[in-house]
């Protein structure tokens, strides 16, 4: 038997409410001075994962999130033995106790934002070609063509990210006083202007909805996907990390659910 | 006008669940992209050592290059180098870059896997 491991609660207390966890096994609290680990025992390590088994796991922090703050832990983490966890625990002890002071109450939401990176970038060269914003040299040596080509491309990727950081500051400008805490990717892909994670109170959740649709119906041609509220994923943050310790994140979990969908390929 | 996409968990979660957008099949792609983000880690192991120091060496590399090319043009933005200082610069870039083509085609490695994922800090390159 392993012990399957979904998320550390600020609680060292039994779980009063049954809750079934991974091949139906019972959700336990494994205490540790005054909080605790919420898991479940396997017959042996998940030998595949399955978006049943994704879904389930998110399934059971859900439902311990009404009842205690919940540092979710990622997908498939396992201990082989009780003391094993325990010194897991106790090694990140205060690290616990200091998230959960953060995010005691808070949900996550995500933005994504997509923009019309062609059309930017074809207004970017036009105005580079007009302002002529160009290098004086001769390019009479293959050595001067190159650099004015790179130089060129210089320009030009500049001015793009110069760009994308006016059109992210515009939209985080709609939850940034809502949000307590935030994530901000720029740019992970051309088009992905944005991807963003927002840490919010739970009484706030109407306020950031509205924020969205403020900004959904404000005029412009950025592209926008909504998701949340989510367990605080991307916002545990542990000061002792160890490179074998990772966190599942709100990324996997949308998505298992649009591949569930059948929207994304596997 | 575009088909707008809201739905609601269907599951048995209880977080009562919104995903909103105008634009699914666009978001879909785009987090495709971001999955395939690759490698993750290095994958060393006894058949492939070979490639996969070369891999994390040729990224090293790399890395040094695209700075020392991103410094020579604010540089030359600056305005603070000769058209001498120009040629030279054009002629070690253009002869480091030919090198790394060479490099990359012995190995067999491509331009997208030149990176490495640094967790928490996102990706090397």
């Amino acid at each position: 038997m392993v012990i399957y491991t979904y998320g550390v609660i600020d609680s060292k207390n039994i779980i009063d409410e049954t809750i079934f966890g991974l091949e139906g096994g019972g959700i336990n609290n494994v205490s540790y001075r005054d909080i605790g680990v919420a898991v479940s025992e396997l017959r042996q390590k998940l030998q595949e994962i399955t978006d049943a088994n994704v879904l389930k796991h998110e399934e059971v922090i859900e439902t311990l999130m009404t009842k205690f703050t919940v540092l979710p832990v990622r997908f498939s983490t396992i201990f082989n033995t009780k003391e094993d966890l325990l010194s897991m625990v106790e090694f990140y002890y205060q690290d616990f106790k200091d998230n959960f002071d953060r995010l005691h109450n808070k949900v996550e939401f995500g933005i994504k934002v997509i923009w019309l990176q062609d059309t930017i970038k074809q207004r970017i060269i036009d105005a580079y070609q007009k302002t002529k914003h160009n290098l004086s040299i001769s390019s009479e040596s293959p050595a001067k063509t190159f650099v004015k080509e790179k130089f060129e491309k210089h320009i030009i990727d500049k001015e793009f990210q110069e760009e994308a950081d006016r059109c992210i500051a515009v939209v985080d400008d709609y939850f940034n006083k809502i949000a307590t805490e935030k994530r901000l990717k720029k740019l992970q892909t051309e088009s992905l202007l944005l991807n963003a994670a927002y840490l919010v109170e739970k009484d706030k959740q109407d306020d950031f909805k509205k924020a969205f649709e403020q900004l959904k119906n404000a005029p412009g041609d950025l592209k926008f996907l909504f998701s949340g509220p989510w367990p605080c994923y991307n916002f545990v943050a542990l000061t002792r990390k160890p490179a074998s310790v990772d966190y599942f994140n709100t990324e996997d979990m949308l998505g298992r659910l649009l591949a569930q969908q059948g929207l994304l390929k596997r | 006008m575009h088909n707008k996409a809201c739905s609601r968990d269907e599951s048995s979660m209880t977080m009562n669940r919104t995903i909103e957008t105008d634009s699914q099949e666009e978001f879909i792609e785009e987090i495709e992209k971001v999955k395939d983000v690759l490698p993750k880690r290095i994958d060393a192991n006894p058949k492939n050592v070979e490639k996969g120091l070369a891999k994390l060496v040729l990224t090293l590399v790399e890395l040094i290059r695209k700075l020392l090319e991103k410094q020579a043009m604010r540089r030359i933005e600056g305005g603070s180098l000769s058209e001498e200082e120009i040629e030279g610069i054009g002629e070690t870039l253009m002869k480091l870059e030919n090198k790394m083509k060479e490099l990359k085609e012995i190995f067999g490695l491509k331009d997208e896997e030149l990176n490495l994922n640094l967790g928490p800090l996102g990706d090397l390159m």
